[in-house]
């Protein structure tokens, strides 16, 4: 090979490499699996701020007023799932939040049976960088209690009217709010029920079969 | 079907052997060819009379990295299989020392100095026995050096990490930085070899494209 055409050859070589290097930067990530970084502070501080989560009755409220932009994450088993889950929450397992299809401006709840699982969903998704990332604390259990079976818990003005404004929700999602001040605990795990037939319309509710089932996850350990 | 395959269990152990075996043959001829089995090309890369070594080093990098980064985007290779080896800063630094002494006074490397062995050359026979001997200490008193060996550890700590920066900007910055390296290897050959008597003796194939670099 003569010299000349070696370094014609080299140029060529040089030449490539620079325009794969110049489109790279383009190109996206290399990995085919997502591969997140987590910005520790920001989280902590999401965290230490309490913004990282929403209750039940800050959920309910969105979605009956149809919050634009709102997903709601079932991250638990698709048996559960069937079995009841919060109305218009979509079934999302762990394995496939990385690439789920979310878009950066939507609010992402999640929620779990008790919620760990959500929680650990959060980091995921954090570290994926969607902002609008929130997890229900209490999971299924705080959802069944202070929205399907909010019970006044004493007697001053201020309790009556949070309880108010947690029946009116309970009411919407077909639950059962207790003014009674002292329900036994077998009394306190109700089925939701809707009062009317547009409720019922709204709420989806779990199939008679699947009663004993809510029943088992109201008692595993609320 | 993705790479590596060794990982994803597309052969086995054995597979993987020959495999090593006919890619480790197909790397010595290539080193052989462009002249780096002689002892004296390599000692040429310290006098900066031939840097040959920095351009077929770098020739390699920029190689290795801008397949690994296309293929993993365009989903030929599972990158997340491919280990990454993990970062020990305070033993490294001390191998990479000595690493590099031996480097300057034996004229070889660990894989040249198998393929000068191989051509019958003594000193790279000198090196591996060497390189052996160094191998088979470590092993033997892993057990005192292992507090040093297991020093400053950083895990799989790679550029885009250090710098921030996502893998396509990395690739960007290094392939400049090579090119430019390249530019400048030629521009100090230039300047040296015509002052040195060092100069390396000019090997028959030296102008195949391994042994030229990209920016040759």
């Amino acid at each position: 090979m003569t010299v000349d055409r070696s370094r014609r050859l080299t140029r060529w070589l040089a030449v490539i490499a620079i325009v794969l290097a110049v489109l790279a930067p383009l190109a996206g990530s290399p990995y085919s699996s997502q591969h997140a970084s987590i910005d520790v502070t920001s989280l902590a501080r999401a965290v230490s701020r309490e913004e990282d989560h929403v209750t039940a009755l800050e959920l309910a409220q969105w979605i009956k007023e149809r919050r634009a932009g709102l997903r709601v994450v079932d991250v638990r088993s698709a048996e559960d799932y069937a079995t009841f889950h919060v109305p218009r929450a979509e079934h999302l397992s762990l394995d496939s939040l990385a690439s789920a299809p979310f878009r950066s401006d939507e609010t992402i709840v999640l929620y779990s049976e008790g919620g760990t699982h959500a929680a650990q969903a959060w980091v995921f998704l954090r570290a994926l960088g969607y902002r609008k990332v929130f997890f229900l604390r209490g999971g299924l259990y705080e959802w069944l209690d202070q929205v399907m079976n909010p019970t006044l818990a004493d007697t001053t003005a201020a309790a009556r009217a949070a309880f108010e404004r947690a029946a009116v929700l309970s009411r919407y999602f077909g639950g059962v709010p207790r003014s009674d001040l002292r329900p036994s605990s077998e009394d306190a795990i109700r089925i939701p029920v809707a009062d009317s037939a547009s409720d019922r319309a709204a709420v989806q509710l779990p199939p008679k079969s699947s009663e004993a089932k809510l029943l088992q996850v109201r008692r595993r350990g609320c | 079907m993705t790479a590596p395959y060794f990982e994803l269990g597309y052969f086995g152990e054995r597979g993987a052997l020959v495999a090593a075996l006919v890619i480790g043959i197909a790397f010595g001829w290539c080193l052989e060819s462009a002249g780096m089995g002689s002892a004296r090309k390599l000692s040429a890369q310290f006098y900066l009379t031939d840097l040959t070594v920095f351009k077929v080093m770098f020739s390699a990098i920029v190689t290795a990295m801008l397949g690994l980064f296309w293929l993993g985007r365009l989903g030929v290779l599972d990158l997340s299989r491919v280990y990454v080896p993990e970062t020990y800063i305070l033993p490294q630094l001390v191998g990479g020392l000595i690493f590099g002494m031996g480097f300057a006074l034996g004229g070889l490397c660990p894989g040249t100095s198998c393929v000068a062995a191989v051509t019958g050359r003594l000193d790279g026979a000198a090196v591996v026995l060497g390189m052996w001997s160094g191998v088979l200490a470590t092993g033997l008193f892993f057990p005192s050096l292992q507090t040093f060996y297991e020093a400053t550890p950083r895990g799989a700590f790679t550029l885009p990490q250090v710098f921030h920066l996502s893998h396509g900007v990395a690739v960007l910055i290094v392939v400049l930085v090579a090119i430019s390296g390249f530019r400048g290897a030629e521009w100090i050959e230039g300047r040296f070899a015509t002052h040195s008597k060092l100069s390396a003796p000019r090997n028959a194939l030296r102008e195949t494209p391994v042994a030229e670099g990209v920016g040759a």
